[in-house]
């Protein structure tokens, strides 16, 4: 390439030297002019420097040759330049230095020999092109020289090794450097062959040499060994065509190089039309769609090219077929045949052309052996056959008459079984219809075919005759040895012993023999100028051809063979980026999953490394990887392990559980996709669940693996299943939200209930089953049911419950069944799905109707939760009054519903409520008096707090003690909002007007007056008009009456002046203090209003300065005491004895200590005791604070089932006595200090 | 790494449309770089289709765009050619016929098919000298303005690859197969020798 450049720059180069620095460098010699250019090429970057050089190749190649040799050595130095282009051009510069001058050649050949060897390509190529020139050179050269020196001789040496070198390039890697190879091949050929008179010779090359111009009495260069070499090249070239994996540059050039040949060496024709035809009818497999167009068309150039040569005449029948299938017309071609053609013979190279035969001859070569053996060569001469009948032509003379339709028919059905499933490039691209079928020609042309392919695959009579022949031949050889080897390339012998310094491949027997001929041609051989200390590098170029796998490796050690696998994986691996960039990724990801699943080792975890450190891009590989290991172990079924499948998907979705960042849904992609969800698989699934930072993607998976993979449906809903108890909260609502949106879904619904049920009915057993705590934790048998057990059981159950109420029933039959822990855990938790479902569920009345024996507290429980935010509605009332009348007259059944009761109920209830627990009272009167919820306005009462307050007074005391109704009065009292002086006026003055008069209305009246003094004028007035009704005919009222007196006075002394004097002076005796303020009262009345006094009560005023005891009070009272059993007996209600006798104890809170009092009290309630206290606590407070506090207390107290199984019934005392210390301090204090106090 | 800037020489029928077209993006991409015609004469687009307007290989781009601006200013302003022939005075002063020329390249590139072959008879009609190799691709353009600079993109970015590879006389096969797959067309390819 340089060369050429360099001539077409020569001019330039030359003109602007001469013009641009002739003025400056006038006087400069030109040696001068050369050592300045030198010294600044030296230094000078790439570009400048080949200027320079340039320059100084013009001025001692073309100005002044005689500075050549001179400055020699100074050029050559940069044949080591680190620049590819500086060592291209010193090639060029030694091309034209020899052709220059000769006898250069001596010591620049070296050099070039060198450089053949270097390291760059474009080098080596630029070394190919100037050996082609310089081969001819120095066989020409040579020629001329009549003595050769030793030299010379080691010169022609040198060059016959690296033609040697070249030829064996055919076989390197590099697709350029092959292509040179050939041309050079091809030149090669035509200077070892002779020039014939109808050879066409370009111009330019007219004063080349050839092989006619050799001399046969050459003292040194040997007329037939070069014929022998350059046939064997020509050999070569043929082979190496028809290389199936030739490439299409390569063949292309090959193509032309024949073509070349036939033209300028016509005695090659038949070689030449033979290779097309094999060629033709076998176009290397590898080639693309457009190369085999582009190799059609460069073969039909060359066809047409030879066509036109005169000497192809003899083959214009095969040439024509081949231009016909190439698809060129036939008065194309024709057109192309030379009109002389017609006449032309074939005479003159029949000799050569007979002298081919001696190719085949294997040991005449031997190029260093003195002896010569020229008889040998024309031995074969008298052969029969004609030059141009070949292998192929006798096999296609064999074949012809075979060609019969049956036995093509025959051909064509067996070859069908042999199609390849698609129709090949070259196949698609040569397929012309067969025209002409069944004529004549067209089963020449179709035997001819046949015999090319017979040929090539080393079949037919053809090739047996060749082989008879070249044995024959043989047999006439000395050298037994050599003919040992395959026959078929003899070639290989020669070069070995002529080139190789024993690199040699493979050498049969030829090494030693070879050595001793090496020593002395060592010596001549020209050494190369070496620049600097430079090793020599010995002549290294092996032939490959005869290439048997086994002779050049060795069985590699297990660890080599592992490290080199690996490593070649890692490169693959690697090589990402690269590989994308060229779009074969998906190559890559198939080669990587196929290699992968096929080795054991480190492998496999090293590409689940290398897939793990990216696995958003390599995802595709993942998945790769993935299907191949499925696919393996069903290549290998039944008897397939899937360990190594399970072992691939479980790193991969650990390892994807690793990665911080988890939002795209890599996860969720990889689970769905994998062919097969394993056991351990599934483990790492149900961990992404139980990991609270990953359950939102663990969650979407499982259930997307549910409702999509129905093969295992169960499987994965077992384990979603068994997270809803997960302990972790977010885990187990994540869980149960999921399973209440599959409990929608009918074919999972059955499987969910029935784990659930399954699940909640552990609660029956004493202790709770191994089950609830983890597989890897120890079981203890004996481990108490805690609160968490109790709820594991429960999560599912009760999530599901507001989905299907009938659920319901079954978890009141394991209520009743369970023991009392777990009956309490039941009832703290049912709470949330009892409210979901809603009141108005059947199957929660029905439960409520039904109520079974022992889940009477779970149905109080459930009753209270509707009942809570919500009034009851009707059909609930209904439900809970039919239980409470028929079957549990409990009446704490009653408290939810109370508001939905009708007041006579209530009325009628209400003595049983106030002996509950105070306060479960409390609670109730919240329900009555509408104080419990903010919003519970809706809820209306069915008594008013006026008519509660007035039920209260007139509760019939042989039902329920006065205490509990003091306490209840008191509870009223206590909301002073809805107990407004209004209010308590007007159930005062309702009080006032009944007959009897209820024995707590003083009480009343002196509470009310304490809360609104106020009402003070209202109580004057509510006093006097008692005495008309004879207040103090009941002693209580009386002694209340008394007291309030004494309260308000002074206001009540005009009260007082109204009693009878009987009474007064009762007053008086209870109070005596009162009396003389009275009198006062009285004596500071003006003298008209004390004439009014009636001197009977003048007399009881003045009694203690008089008579204290005057008579009618005496008599008053039998009188009254007749009259109040009257009126007694006709009420029929009251005994009196049972009034009077709590009575001191009404009066006598004040006394007592408010704890004590509320102690008492709490002892003598008999129907609060322990259990059921405690639940009625829990319900009616729902403060957490007071069952925690309570919870311990039962706990530890060690109760009998039997005992726990009805609770109401039952009182544990010791429990009894712990309640009321609790009680006090909750509530009943305060209310009651204030409302006994008042002193 | 090439070792020097390929010589790259576009071909097409009659060197005005695709050639040149290609033939300025490459030089404003730094190719060393020539176009040329393959065929007889210079054809450029007529009145009618049977009427185009020959001229032969010496004309400048100068002239036929004073000869056409006389002809029909309108006509060939509106198709384009005046507009192309302004383009191509701004490149050189008149087509090339590749036959005539002597120079050698690395890289010959034709537009179309029947180029190829008159290219490929061309070099091979030659006499061999040197046994440089030159590479002949075929990208087969259609002879419009908007195929023109399609084409003549697809030929840059080829050249570029070509130009950045290491070793190209054996990296051009497997590169070309890519381009064949990447722009779905088929590339004829050859070499010849000088």
């Amino acid at each position: 390439m340089e060369s050429s450049f360099g001539e077409k720059q020569r001019s330039t180069v030359a003109s602007q030297f001469f013009t641009g620095t002739e003025d400056a460098a006038m006087d400069m010699t030109t040696n001068e002019k050369v050592v300045d250019l030198l010294n600044q090429a030296a230094l000078m970057s790439t570009d400048d420097k080949l200027t320079a050089l340039k320059q100084v190749q013009e001025l001692i190649i073309n100005k002044d040759p005689s500075l050549l040799d001179n400055y020699l050595d100074e050029m050559l130095a940069f044949q080591n330049d680190k620049s590819i282009e500086v060592r291209k051009f010193v090639i060029g510069f030694i091309e034209e230095a020899c052709k220059r001058d000769n006898e250069l050649l001596l010591k620049l050949l070296g050099n070039l020999n060198m450089v053949l060897k270097d390291d760059s390509v474009n080098v080596v190529k630029k070394a190919i092109l100037t050996l082609t020139q310089l081969y001819k050179v120095t066989l020409q050269w040579l020629l001329r020289t009549k003595s050769i020196s030793d030299v010379q001789e080691g010169c022609w040496d040198m060059v016959t090794q690296m033609k040697g070198e070249v030829l064996a390039m055919l076989d390197t890697d590099n697709d350029g450097v092959r292509t040179h190879a050939i041309k050079f091949t091809e030149s090669l050929i035509i200077t070892l062959s002779p020039r014939t008179s109808d050879s066409d010779v370009p111009k330019k090359q007219e004063g080349d040499v050839s092989l006619d111009k050799v001399p046969k009495d050459h003292s040194y260069i040997r007329y037939d060994v070069l014929c022998e070499e350059g046939k064997s090249a020509l050999e070569q070239l043929l082979k190496f065509m028809v290389h199936p994996a030739i490439s299409s540059i390569n063949l292309t050039t090959a193509l032309g190089s024949l073509a070349t040949l036939a033209r300028q060496r016509p005695m090659f024709m038949s070689e030449v039309i033979q290779a097309y035809e094999t060629l033709h009818a076998n176009l290397p497999p590898t080639l693309a769609k457009s190369q085999v167009s582009s190799v059609r068309k460069s073969l039909k150039l060359h066809l047409v090219s030879v066509l036109r040569h005169p000497s192809s005449v003899d083959f214009h029948g095969q040439i024509s077929t081949l231009l016909l299938d190439l698809g060129m017309a036939q008065n194309e071609i024709a057109r192309c045949v030379p009109a002389a053609a017609q006449v032309r013979k074939r005479p003159r190279h029949e000799p050569y052309s007979e002298g081919k035969r001696i190719k085949m001859e294997p040991a005449l070569i031997e190029d260093d052996d003195d002896k010569e053996e020229p008889a040998p060569v024309i031995a074969p001469k008298p052969s029969a056959t004609t030059g141009t009948q070949s292998a192929i032509d006798i096999t296609a003379e064999f074949l012809l008459p075979l060609l019969t339709p049956e036995n093509v028919a025959n051909l064509v059905l067996i070859s069908m079984v042999y199609l390849p499933d698609n129709m090949p490039a070259s196949f698609q691209a040569t397929y012309t219809p067969v025209e002409s079928a069944g004529t004549d020609s067209q089963i020449k042309h179709l035997a001819r075919l046949m015999a090319t392919q017979m040929t090539s695959g080393g079949l037919g009579p053809g090739l047996e005759q060749c082989k008879a022949r070249e044995e024959e031949g043989k047999e006439g050889e000395a050298d037994a040895a050599v003919a040992e080897s395959s026959s078929k390339d003899p070639i290989i012998i020669r070069k070995v012993s002529a080139v190789s310094l024993g690199q040699a491949i493979s050498v049969v027997g030829a090494y030693k023999s070879e050595a001793t001929e090496e020593t002395p041609q060592a010596k001549k051989l020209p050494e190369p100028i070496l620049p600097s200390t430079q090793p020599k590098v010995p002549g290294s170029s092996g032939r490959k051809k005869v290439f048997r796998l086994a002779d050049v490796v060795q069985p590699m050690s297990d660890s080599q063979l592992d490290k080199l696998t690996s490593m070649a994986v890692r490169r693959i691996l690697e090589s990402e980026k690269a590989i994308a960039r060229s779009g074969m990724s998906h190559v890559r990801v198939k080669l990587l999953a196929r290699l992968i699943t096929q080795f054991e080792g480190t492998m496999k975890d090293d590409m689940l490394r290398f897939i793990l450190e990216d696995i958003r891009s390599r995802i595709d590989l993942a998945f790769a990887l993935l299907y191949q290991e499925y696919n393996q172990y069903l290549s290998q079924m039944p008897s397939g392990s899937l360990d190594s499948y399970e072992h691939c998907l479980f790193e991969l979705l650990s390892g994807l559980q690793e990665r911080p960042e988890q939002r795209d849904g890599l996860f969720n992609k990889l689970v769905l996709e994998a062919p097969l969800i394993t056991e351990s698989a599934l483990e790492v699934i149900r961990r992404y669940c139980e990991d609270e930072s990953r359950v939102y993607l663990g969650m979407p998976t499982l259930k997307d693996l549910i409702l999509k993979r129905p093969s295992r449906q169960f499987q994965y809903l077992h384990v979603l299943l068994d997270l809803s108890s997960h302990e972790k909260e977010k885990v187990r609502s994540a869980a149960l939200n999921i399973i209440k949106w599959m409990y929608e879904k009918d074919h999972l619904r059955d499987y969910i209930e029935k784990f659930a049920l399954n699940y909640m009915q552990l609660l029956v057993h004493p202790n709770p089953p191994s089950l609830l705590f983890g597989v890897g934790e120890d079981t203890e048998v004996a481990a108490p049911w805690t609160e968490e057990t109790v709820r594991q059981c429960l999560y599912l159950y009760l999530s599901l419950l507001p989905l299907n109420h009938r659920l319901v029933h079954e978890l009141a039959a394991v209520y009743t069944e369970a023991i009392a822990d777990i009956k309490r855990s039941v009832l703290r938790v049912i709470e949330q799905p009892i409210r979901g479902m809603g009141m108005n569920s059947p199957d929660l009345l029905l439960l409520v109707e039904n109520c079974p024996k022992g889940a009477e507290t779970l149905v109080t429980r459930c009753l209270h939760i509707l009942t809570d935010k919500v009034p009851p509605s009707p059909d609930l009332v209904e439900r809970v009054r039919d239980l409470y009348h028929k079957r549990v007259p409990d009446v704490r059944f009653l408290i939810p519903v109370i508001n939905g009761l009708e007041k006579k109920e209530v009325i009628q209830a209400l003595p049983k409520l106030i002996k509950l627990n105070p306060i479960v009272v409390k609670e109730v009167f919240n329900r009555l008096l509408g104080t419990q919820h903010s919003e519970g306005s809706s809820s209306v009462s069915p008594l008013t707090p006026g008519e509660l307050l007035i039920a209260l007074h007139n509760i019939d005391s042989t039902k329920c003690d006065m205490k509990s109704i003091i306490k209840a009065t008191n509870l009223c009292f206590g909301e002073k909002n809805v107990y407004t002086s209004e209010v308590l006026a007007v159930v005062m003055q309702q009080l006032m007007e009944q007959s009897p008069l209820p024995m707590l209305l003083m009480r009343t009246v002196i509470q009310s007056l304490t809360m609104y003094p106020r009402l003070g004028g209202f109580v004057m007035n509510i006093l006097s008009r008692l005495i008309p009704k004879q207040v103090w005919k009941y002693p209580k009222v009386w002694e209340g009456f008394v007291k309030c007196c004494q309260r308000t006075k002074p206001q009540s002394y005009t009260v007082l002046l109204q009693l009878p004097p009987a009474q007064l002076a009762s007053v008086f005796e209870r109070c005596p203090e009162m009396r003389e303020p009275l009198l006062q009262h009285v004596r500071s009345f003006t003298p008209h209003q004390q004439a009014h006094i009636p001197s009977s009560i003048m007399a009881i005023l003045e009694a203690n300065s008089r008579m204290p005891e005057p008579e009618p009070p005496q008599h008053e009272p039998e009188h009254m005491k007749v009259q109040e059993e009257r009126e007694l007996h006709t009420q029929l209600v009251r005994p009196m004895t049972q009034v009077e006798t709590p009575a001191p104890v009404v009066v006598a809170p004040p006394e007592l200590p408010p704890e004590a009092v509320a102690r008492r009290e709490e002892i003598e309630e008999p129907m609060e005791e322990g259990e059921a206290g405690t639940e009625c606590l829990e319900i009616a407070t729902e403060a957490t604070a007071q069952i925690e506090a309570l919870a311990p207390e039962t706990g530890v107290t060690p109760v009998p089932q039997a005992k726990a199984d009805e609770p109401m019934e039952t009182t544990p005392t010791e429990l009894a006595e712990d309640q009321p210390r609790e009680v006090v301090e909750d509530s009943g204090a305060e209310p009651e200090t204030r409302a006994d106090d008042p002193e | 790494m090439p070792s020097h800037p390929l010589r790259v020489a576009v071909v097409c029928s009659s060197n005005q449309n695709r050639s040149m077209e290609a033939h300025n993006i490459l030089s404003k991409r730094g190719f060393d770089v020539r176009s040329f015609g393959t065929g007889s004469h210079v054809k450029l687009p007529g009145p009618a289709p049977d009427k185009p307007n020959v001229y032969d290989f010496k004309t400048t781009y100068e002239q036929m765009y004073s000869d056409l601006v006389r002809k029909d200013k309108e006509l060939y302003t509106q198709n384009g050619i005046l507009h192309m022939l302004e383009r191509n005075k701004r490149i050189k002063t008149r087509p090339e016929r590749f036959q005539s020329c002597k120079d050698q390249f690395d890289l010959v590139i034709t537009c179309e098919e029947r180029v190829y072959d008159q290219v490929l008879e061309d070099l091979n009609s030659r006499e061999q000298e040197t046994f440089q190799p030159v590479h002949v691709i075929n990208v087969d353009i259609q002879d419009n303005h908007e195929e023109a600079t399609l084409g003549a993109f697809l030929i840059c970015e080829l050249c570029q690859c070509i130009q950045h590879t290491d070793d190209m006389e054996n990296d051009i096969d497997e590169l070309l197969q890519e381009f064949e797959d990447k722009s779905s067309r088929p590339f004829l390819h050859t070499v010849c020798f000088y």
